[in-house]
This record gives structure tokens, C-alpha cells and sequence, in this order.
């Protein structure tokens, strides 16, 4: 008792003071959000690391299926592009091409889908406890990250195995994943709120990662798509980093213009999306 | 408490407001997307009120009065439709988190994980998670997957996390349906020992025991709306008579055969006057006029206990003692008399009946007035046992023993 005693005198010096207002487009969530968001830095931790260790628990081969996953796809679509097909890959050996491509498109898919379910999945915790629940598709976005991290140990292999030579080039990777992660909690973010009052949206999701796989350089090179209409094959921002990253890791020129239009793009909805996030959350409890 | 901040309020409601829209289920489809106004309710209109630093405030109503939707709005769970709250400090409010956990985690992987989800820091758990391991009573099975264990651990470990929080303000909210007698009371020294540490307290409770227990102050929710801030004791008092006032619709009685008819009935205190409200363990006795047309034999009275859920705790009947009855022509009275009530604290529904040869119903009669039962001579439990306390002092000495009955001093004790 004594030391409750102790420890509330010794925050005594500082109170935040917190304002609970109706929710209205004016106040923008600016930086008071990215406050509270600060002081749940643990919670984003830990949460990921928990959404990592239950995700593979009483499974025999553990996080071994953050690379099977991907690569089981790959010998499926290497069998049937590269050996019925005859898809070009642009002078790299077509495994190595798509596994390239489904890396970074695996983190997108999985950040956005498990993403948009999240706030209800985790109605529980929601209807419960207050925290910034932009918390919850984040960590489904680094769990795919880790993943991601797994899966490239398979990448290098095959790099060594294809004698492709990594060079400094290869560093582009970096920003291209950042961007890439920024855009997948953006998008996991607005579909994540939608989704809590329009439940048709987990359901079509499925056939529309689908479709966007396909309109993704992901099983193709970009350089595939006829010139006249690329300028509205590379607003699609997977388009960038897609291509961006597979050629970073083989150590090609960059389509800096795709990536450049991809970076815009995200730039521009993170921002957006967090606005709508904060806005449909402050009634999520009310629906969810 | 600390006057040091005087001007500062540690919660300041303004004007707050929370309007639900009512989902309409057999709505036609097509009319989905049209922008016809959905179902309005209205759960809180218009709350203002303010808590001082230190203060205990409890919050009590009915049930749907808005209590809950007060709760998630001042634990920030939901945004309010108008007005404003001012949160000063760090608010937590005291839930059970155990539907957080995940059941493939260890008991210590969710303590981390609810109370990260809770706004604890990681190196604060790791700093009281002894005390809340020992607060739950989960010893061993603390390292052991959250899937095996029983549902008190579960229950008790999801609570425990939430109770360990050093708030400013805490916000409680149904403590007392969590776990068993003893998990319950160590819940109540916790909330008493931070209330002592100059914690702030906001109690929403239906539970009107503990607010009279823990609070200094207490607001009356109805409907949505405060109807009154006063001392516990008198909100307390408030409730349990509006309680009592709320016309249940009792069915007109089954009158077969109205040879006898039972013409009144109410509870008198020792001088004859009409009583609402008694204490556990206070005297009570119930008057029953009745008017008979013809004479008739095998008459028996009984009188009912009911609870507001409609539960008969009790009931006596007349045959008990005397056999049945027989009843001449004529009005007359019987009187149903006891020394110590045992009902626990409460509001509760009297009915009498008047009933032949055990089966058929002459008359049935349920007082118009709710007898509200106040926290008297018992100290927890579901009922009170008239007692007496006796001290007999070992014959060690050569002295013989002696009973030695406690006097008033004792009694006290007692209430």
C-alpha cells in the first residue's frame, strides 16, 4: 500500500490532460494521436511478437511455412508460366524471377487481408479496452514484415544457387519495403475501419487480391506492359515496388519513374488513411 | 486529500451526450441504401458532473439507465455524440481482460500482452508481476499455456492485470461479478488501498452495497440522465425507493371462488404504522384484512417473498402450526409477525394468498407497496440467521464455567 502511496506522488508532477470530443473532420488526429501512439510503443511490440509465436504454435514445421508459403507458389506458377506459358522474365531464371515477385507481394496480401479483419477479429479487446487501435492492423504488418525477413533466407539461396552477383545495389531494397509497408498499413488501415460497418469488404477482398496479383508485375516483368498503357498500370503502386524490388535483388536498373509515382501515391494515403482510421474508430465500439 | 491542486478537476463532463442508432433487423433489403433515418435512442442526455482529485464517486441506476455507456465513454472505448469529458492523468479502468488472452499463450506471455493492451510499460509488468501472479492465487500455473486452466484462473488472472495498473483515475466497473467470495474481497482491499494512495475512484455499479462501502459521493442515473448527486446513503435510499415505486403488473389474481377475499395488506412497524423499509434483522410484521361471505372450513394463508426477478425466496403458510383454518361470516384480520427478518438487503414483492383444503386459490393478493429491505444486522451473505453470540470461558481454573452472554457492545460488532 505504501508503495501505491509512493508511486502516485511520484507521478503527481505532470497529468496529461485528455479531451474527449465528438468526432469531427476538423481536428485531424495530428499530433496528439501520434502521442498516444508513442506511449503504446510496447503494446505495438509486444502484440507483434505475439501475433509471431501464436501463428505458427502446434505447428510442426513452425515459421519454416514463412518461406513454403511463397515458395510452394512459385514452383506452381514457374511450372505453369515458365513451362506452358513462356513468360518472359527478363534474362533472370524464371524461379528466381517470380519468388522475386511474390516476396513483396506476399507481404502486401497478407498485411492487407488479415489487416482489414482485424478490428473485428479483435472485438473483444476492442469493445473492452481504449487504446490506438491503429495498433491492431500494424502489427499484422510487421508480422508480415518478419515473415518477409524469413522468406528472403530462401531468396539469397536462390541467388547463390542462379550465381546472380549481389552488389550495394541490392541496399535499394530497404526504402522500396519501407514504402511497401507504409502502403500495406494504409490500405489494411482504411479497409480495416470499412470493414467494421461494411462487411462485404472481407468477403470480396479475397477475389480482389486476386485480381490484383495479375494486375501486378508480379508473375511478369513490367516491362511486359504495352507502352500505351502503362501510365495507368503504374498508378497502381504495387506496380513500383513490385518491380522495384525484384530488380534491386537482381541487381538491374530501376524503373525509378513507377517507383517514384508508387512513393507519391503512398505519400499521400497514409496521411489519408489515418484521418479516416481515427475518424470511423471513435464509434468502432459502437458497431463492431 | 491533496489540496495542492485545488482548481484542478481530475474528470469534468460537460453536457455529454450518446445517441445509438437502432439497427432495424426486418427491414426490407431493398431499402437499405436509402437515406431514411435509422431508429434514434438516446442512452446518456446532457451528463455534466465533475470529480475532484481523491474523490470516490459512485455512479448507480437501473438497469439500461446508461451505466455502461458511461463506463465506455469514460474509459475513451467510445467517442460521445455531443459535449465534452476532461480526463486529467492517467485513467485505467479496473475489467476483466481475460476474453483478451490468447489461449496458446502462457498465464506470464498474457499478463505481458493485456497489460501492454491495458497502456502499462513492459518494465512495470515485469516489476509487478509477482504481485499480480500472487493476486490472482495462479502460483505455479503462471508459465502454464492459458487453454488449461480453469476458468477462475482465467477469470482471475484477467482481472488481476487490470487491478495492478496505478491509474490517477480508476474506473471500476462491476467488480463484484468477478470470481469467488475471497477473490472479491481481496479486489475490494485493492481498490481500498488505492484509494488511500489518493487515487481517484468512479464506481459504476448496479451493486449498491459496494457503492455504500467505497464511495464518499454518489450520482443517480436514470433513464440517461442524472437525477440526483448526493451521499451514497441517500442515492442508496433513492434507488431502492424508485425501485419499490415501479408498478410491476401483477396479474388481477386468480379469484376461483371468492367466498373469502383478502381486502388489503401491508407491512407495520411494532406501533401499528404503515413501513416500507426495514432493516436485515429488524422485526417485521405483515397485516392481512379479509372479508368472508359464508362460512367455510380448510382455509389457509400463505404469504410470498419475491424477488424483482421474480424468485420466491420465501414463503409461510398458516397450516404450519394450526392446521387449516375455519372462517365465519364477517371481516377480520391475520397477522403474519417475525422477530428478525432475514432477508439480505434489497427490494422485494409480498404476495398473500388465501388458498382451501392445500389446493384450490380463494384469493390472491400482492401488496401495492415493495418492501425495501436496508443493509442492517448482517455482514455479507445471502440471508440473515437470527443469532446469538456466547463467550464460555475455559474451566482452567477451578472456577466452574460460566456463560457469558455479549451484551450490546457485541452487537455492534455484528452490524
Amino acid at each position: 500500500m505504501n508503495a501505491v502511496g509512493v508511486a502516485a506522488h511520484a507521478r503527481e508532477h505532470a497529468r496529461p490532460i485528455r479531451i474527449i470530443r465528438p468526432p469531427t473532420w476538423r481536428n485531424l488526429y495530428g499530433l496528439d494521436a501520434i502521442a498516444r501512439l508513442l506511449e503504446y510503443r510496447d503494446l505495438l511490440l509486444t502484440l507483434s511478437a505475439h501475433r509471431l509465436s501464436v501463428r505458427y504454435k502446434q505447428s510442426i514445421l513452425g515459421s519454416l511455412w514463412a518461406v513454403l508459403q511463397p515458395l510452394a507458389m512459385m514452383v506452381v506458377f514457374t511450372a505453369v508460366f515458365s513451362r506452358l506459358a513462356r513468360m518472359p522474365s527478363e534474362a533472370a531464371p524464371y524461379a528466381l524471377f517470380a519468388y522475386a515477385g511474390l516476396l513483396p507481394w506476399t507481404l502486401f496480401a497478407s498485411s492487407v487481408s488479415s489487416g482489414t479483419t482485424s478490428l473485428v477479429t479483435n472485438a473483444m479487446l476492442v469493445t473492452k479496452v481504449s487504446f490506438p487501435r491503429e495498433i491492431l492492423p500494424a502489427t499484422y504488418v510487421i508480422a508480415a514484415l518478419v515473415d518477409l525477413v524469413i522468406a528472403s533466407v530462401a531468396l539469397v539461396g536462390m541467388l547463390v544457387f542462379y550465381a546472380v552477383p549481389v552488389t550495394i545495389h541490392a541496399l535499394w531494397v530497404l526504402p522500396i519495403v519501407a514504402l511497401l509497408g507504409a502502403f500495406s498499413l494504409a490500405c489494411a488501415m482504411l479497409l480495416g475501419a470499412l470493414q467494421v460497418r461494411i462487411r462485404d469488404i472481407g468477403i470480396a477482398l479475397t477475389v480482389v487480391l486476386q485480381l490484383w496479383m495479375f494486375g501486378s508485375p508480379v508473375l511478369y516483368p513490367l516491362s511486359a506492359v504495352p507502352h500505351s498503357a502503362r501510365w495507368w498500370y503504374i498508378v497502381n503502386p504495387m506496380a513500383g515496388f513490385v518491380d522495384g524490388f525484384r530488380r534491386a535483388v537482381l541487381g538491374q536498373r530501376l524503373d525509378l519513374q513507377a517507383l517514384a509515382v508508387a512513393s507519391i501515391i503512398t505519400a499521400a494515403l497514409v496521411p489519408l488513411a489515418f484521418v479516416v482510421f481515427k475518424q470511423l474508430d471513435a464509434t468502432v465500439a459502437d458497431v463492431v | 486529500m491533496s489540496s495542492d491542486h485545488s482548481g484542478a478537476l481530475d474528470l469534468r463532463l460537460r453536457g455529454v451526450g450518446k445517441r445509438y442508432r437502432l439497427a432495424m433487423p426486418d427491414r426490407p433489403r431493398k431499402r437499405r441504401w436509402s437515406r431514411q433515418r435509422a431508429s434514434e435512442f438516446w442512452a446518456l442526455r446532457d451528463v455534466s458532473f465533475d470529480v475532484r482529485p481523491g474523490e470516490t464517486l459512485g455512479i448507480v441506476g437501473p438497469n439500461g439507465a446508461g451505466k455502461s455507456t458511461l463506463f465506455k465513454l469514460l474509459a475513451g472505448i467510445s467517442s460521445p455524440t455531443t459535449g465534452e469529458i476532461q480526463v486529467r492523468g492517467r485513467l485505467a479502468a479496473m475489467i476483466e481482460v481475460g476474453s483478451g488472452f490468447h489461449p496458446e499463450l502462457t498465464g506470464r506471455e498474457n499478463v505481458y500482452l493485456s497489460g501492454a493492451i491495458l497502456g502499462m510499460r513492459r518494465a512495470e509488468i515485469t516489476a509487478k508481476l509477482p504481485q499480480i501472479v500472487e493476486f490472482a492465487g495462479i502460483g505455479a500455473f503462471i508459465d502454464t499455456p492459458t487453454k488449461w486452466y480453469s476458468s477462475g484462473m482465467y477469470v482471475r488472472l484477467g482481472f488481476a492485470v487490470s487491478a495492478h495498473i496505478d491509474p490517477d483515475i480508476l474506473l471500476v466497473d462491476e467488480v463484484l461479478a468477478v470470481g469467488d467470495e475471497a477473490f472479491q474481497e481481496r479486489c475490494f482491499e485493492r481498490i481500498h488501498a488505492l484509494r488511500e494512495a489518493g487515487t481517484t475512484i468512479v464506481l459504476i455499479s448496479h451493486d449498491l452495497n459496494a457503492v455504500e462501502r467505497l464511495c464518499q459521493r454518489a450520482l443517480l442515473l436514470q433513464s440517461g440522465v442524472i437525477v440526483a448527486d448526493a451521499p451514497p446513503l441517500e442515492i442508496v435510499r433513492k434507488h431502492r425507493q424508485w425501485a419499490a415505486a415501479v408498478n410491476t403488473s401483477v396479474p388481477a389474481g386468480y379469484r376461483h371462488d371468492s367466498v373469502v377475499r383478502i381486502t388489503g395488506g401491508g407491512c407495520i412497524d411494532a406501533l401499528g404504522r404503515p413501513l416500507t423499509i426495514v432493516r436485515t434483522g429488524d422485526p417485521l410484521r405483515l397485516r392481512l384484512p379479509f372479508s368472508v361471505e359464508a362460512p367455510i372450513d380448510g382455509v389457509a394463508f400463505e404469504v410470498f417473498f419475491t424477488t424483482q426477478g421474480g424468485s420466491v425466496l420465501h414463503c409461510q403458510q398458516t397450516t404450519a402450526l394450526d392446521g387449516y383454518m375455519s372462517l365465519d361470516t364477517g371481516s377480520s384480520e391475520i397477522e403474519f409477525s417475525c422477530d428478525e427478518i432475514g432477508l439480505q438487503p434489497g427490494v422485494y414483492t409480498i404476495t398473500a394468498l388465501a388458498s382451501r383444503d392445500g389446493g384450490s386459490v380463494l384469493d390472491s393478493h400482492t401488496f401495492p407497496a415493495r418492501l425495501v429491505v436496508e443493509p442492517g444486522k448482517m455482514v455479507r451473505g445471502y440471508f440473515y440467521m437470527p443469532h446469538r453470540w456466547t463467550m464460555r470461558r475455559h474451566a482452567s481454573s477451578s472456577q466452574s464455567s460460566r456463560d457469558e452472554a455479549f451484551g450490546p457492545a457485541v452487537r455492534r460488532v455484528v452490524r
